[in-house]
């Protein structure tokens, strides 16, 4: 039997009617759904079986209004339709998926893909949610009329999934012919007209206009007074929950790590390999995995308000704000998502129809502060107010570091956007979808996902440059009993000595210095550092990691007996973690998106700069001040 | 075919989606500008039924049981006459 390649199909709709609901109900796989336009960003491919058992690729396209390609998204999904993606074949099927109860607003872009001369097969999604709302429909009325196969759907549950893919057998249904077209009218109007006829006879709406419990919702969420109190006191909470409820299995982490390093202690001879395991090891990767709880409680936050629908409000509200800054509310979620991580926030930026503001959007993404900076200030803060983690205190400082980091964002951003210049014909048009339950099984694989390549990062990466660090502390090694000694005469300990005078105006040591140089791969390398350039001991009771070597830090003295840190020298570092671009991956992402390495190494070198320089500025002014 | 002059007429009588009050429901009844394209494709299409839900710098509107946002400027595009 010849090998035959299997069949392509591409689902297309309107954002938010369910493309992605209904990629994972037929392919199985667990894809990101938000209930926020442009999640898909880019297209995801799948295989999908037919009742027969026949082999079909699936594509999930970006969601668009028309295809007219008018944002970068919907260049895509205009370019896979098109089979110009490499790697990717020309559909064969288009199913186009459309809001049951919305069919005036997503029809439009059926009549568009037929047009194109796609066999088409519509799936009517969310039959439930409008048959309730007294939608009365009439799918084989649709089907005639559009001269396709038209399959109710409720994909969320699975229902109607079978019939679809009974739609899916081969032989495909012929491109049909699109009869609203007449020679001498405008299209838009014709398939308006059509639209509105074929809608009055299979899709009747209720006559009076019916208040939804997502209407009642919004007069509340997007009040203009008691709207941003609310806002403002999510985004409250969001925040002291990640610093106050990780703090738990915070501590579980720690002790069990203790645990592992007294048992290698107890059950190894002394030597070069127990030191690399206890000293390079456990220090390092523990160091960086103890931030595993808040990372993902950040990305839990995040997922739960994109999915129950709250993002968008928060995109209408934060419109007037972002506008200050020369941005709009679309810009919003790819910066709130920065504060999680950077790279998906800067791919979020697709959504920004206009070139200009998403270039400025991607610029600026770097200094929403990413979870990957909370080690760092972790460990910096408790030591600027002598006591130990989680007090309000302390919230009040990091939500100090947050806000200087954006706010700085936004006064960059308004340069730019100046600079760049004004662009004509883009305005701010969003889709407030229904408020929803938050769909778990997709925010937890979300969550999952995420923590798993924060672990993954520390499992390779961070391993990597934990024992080439304790490596080159260790060696060439010193006859002596001196630890300190030992250390200077290491390699780290020259290196720590050629930059000294480079960061000594910054009011850091070497030691400090060649820490901050490790992390520039990533910043949380930063804590395993000081914990091994600080030789920070392994203890075998539950005594926390964190807490000894802040006590170690906070211990060393400068060789003229002074104190090495400073409150203002650890201001002075805390400015240098807000502003430091520290992260290869986002510069890698930053490339693909803007379109040009130039711009990923400008951003880089100009957020280091300003990192130094603002450092400086800080330590030095302080020092004129008599702190 | 309407004539142009009765074309000048209607718009005399309408208004701008902005001059709407925040609750009434009205009929789109032309657009015209530069955003026309994108507003018919979020569903801003003539003789579609809208209702203003809030005002101020951006708009809030539901046209068939959705909620679109839209800005100032674009809203300016739509005429609209009251329904009846």
């Amino acid at each position: 039997m010849p090998h035959e390649a299997p069949s392509t199909i591409a689902l297309v709709g309107n954002p938010n009617a369910g493309k992605t609901t209904l990629f994972n109900a037929l392919t199985g796989s667990n894809q990101q759904v938000g209930n926020y336009s442009g999640v898909t960003v880019s297209l995801t491919a799948g295989e999908t079986f037919t009742p027969h058992g026949k082999k079909l690729r699936v594509l999930d396209l970006p969601g668009c209004y028309s295809l007219r390609a008018s944002s970068p998204d919907e260049q895509v999904t205009i370019d896979a339709l098109e089979g110009r993606i490499p790697g990717h074949a020309k559909p064969d099927l288009v199913v186009c998926v459309a809001d049951a109860s919305n069919l005036e607003r997503h029809l439009s872009l059926v009549l568009q893909v037929i047009e194109r001369g796609f066999p088409c097969v519509l799936a009517l999604n969310m039959v439930d949610a409008a048959e309730k709302s007294g939608l009365r429909l009439d799918p084989q009325k649709l089907s005639e009329e559009l001269g396709i196969p038209v399959v109710p759907i409720q994909a969320n549950a699975g229902k109607g999934i079978v019939q679809l893919k009974q739609a899916l057998r081969h032989p495909f249904p012929n491109a049909a012919e699109p009869v609203w077209k007449t020679p001498d009218a405008d299209p838009d109007a014709s398939r308006q007209a059509f639209i509105r006829d074929l809608c009055a006879l299979a899709a009747r709406r209720p006559d009076v206009h019916q208040q939804t419990t997502s209407d009642r919702l919004d007069a509340l969420l997007l009040h203009p007074i008691y709207g941003w109190i609310i806002f403002l006191g999510v985004m409250f909470v969001v925040f002291w929950a990640i610093f106050s409820f990780a703090s738990v299995p915070m501590g579980w982490i720690e002790s069990l790590q203790g645990l592992l390093a007294g048992w290698v202690e107890n059950s190894m001879a002394e030597g070069d390999l127990r030191s690399l395991i206890v000293d390079g090891v456990i220090a390092g990767v523990g160091g960086v995995i103890i931030f595993l709880p808040q990372i993902i409680l950040l990305f839990l936050f995040i997922g739960l308000l994109e999915s129950s629908g709250y993002m968008a409000r928060a995109a209408f509200l934060m419109d007037g704000v972002m506008a200050r800054a020369g941005l709009s509310g679309k810009a919003f979620l790819p910066l709130f998502s920065s504060y999680a991580c950077a790279i998906p926030g800067v791919m979020a930026t697709r959504t920004i129809g206009s070139a200009k503001e998403r270039l400025v959007t991607i610029f600026i993404a770097p200094w929403m502060s990413c979870s990957a900076r909370l080690p760092v200030y972790f460990l910096i803060v408790p030591m600027l107010l002598h006591e130990q983690e989680g007090s309000w205190k302390q919230a009040l400082v990091l939500f100090a570091i947050y806000a200087l980091g954006t706010l700085t964002a936004f006064l960059v951003a308004k340069v730019l956007r100046k600079r760049l210049g004004p662009d004509a014909g883009s305005h701010f048009m969003l889709e407030m979808p229904p408020y929803r339950p938050p769909q778990w099984s997709y925010i937890l694989r979300h969550v999952t996902d995420r923590s798993w390549s924060f672990v993954k990062n520390a499992g390779t990466l961070i391993l990597g440059l934990s024992i080439l660090l304790w490596a080159l502390s260790t060696y060439p090694k010193h006859d002596g009993d001196d630890p300190s000694e030992a250390l200077a005469h290491s390699a780290i300990g020259r290196i720590g000595a050629v930059i000294e005078p480079v960061v000594q105006p910054l009011g850091f040591d070497g030691r400090t210095g060649t820490a901050i140089l490790t992390s520039f791969a990533a910043r949380e390398v930063f804590n395993s550092s000081m914990a091994i350039l600080f030789r920070v001991e392994e203890t075998d009771d539950d005594v926390k990691t964190r807490s000894l070597i802040r006590d170690r830090v906070a211990a060393a003295k400068r060789p003229d007996g002074t104190p090495l840190f400073t409150p203002l020298s650890l201001i002075s570092l805390l400015v240098f973690y807000i502003y430091a671009l520290q992260c290869l991956p986002t510069s890698a992402v930053v490339a693909r998106e803007a379109g040009s390495w130039k711009w990923a190494i400008g951003q880089f070198l100009f957020m280091s700069g300003f990192a130094y320089f603002a450092s400086l500025a800080v330590y030095q002014t302080g020092r004129l001040l008599g702190f | 075919m309407r004539s142009l002059l009765a074309a000048d007429l209607e718009i005399d009588s309408t208004m701008t989606l902005n001059q709407v009050a925040v609750g009434c429901d009205v009929t789109i009844s032309m657009l015209s500008g530069p955003g026309c394209e994108r507003l018919r494709d979020l569903g801003f299409c003539e003789q579609m039924r809208v209702r203003k839900l809030a005002g101020g710098r951006n708009l809030l509107c539901s046209v068939c049981g959705t909620r679109l946002a839209i800005s100032r400027e674009l809203a300016e595009q739509v005429l609209v006459s009251a329904v009846g």
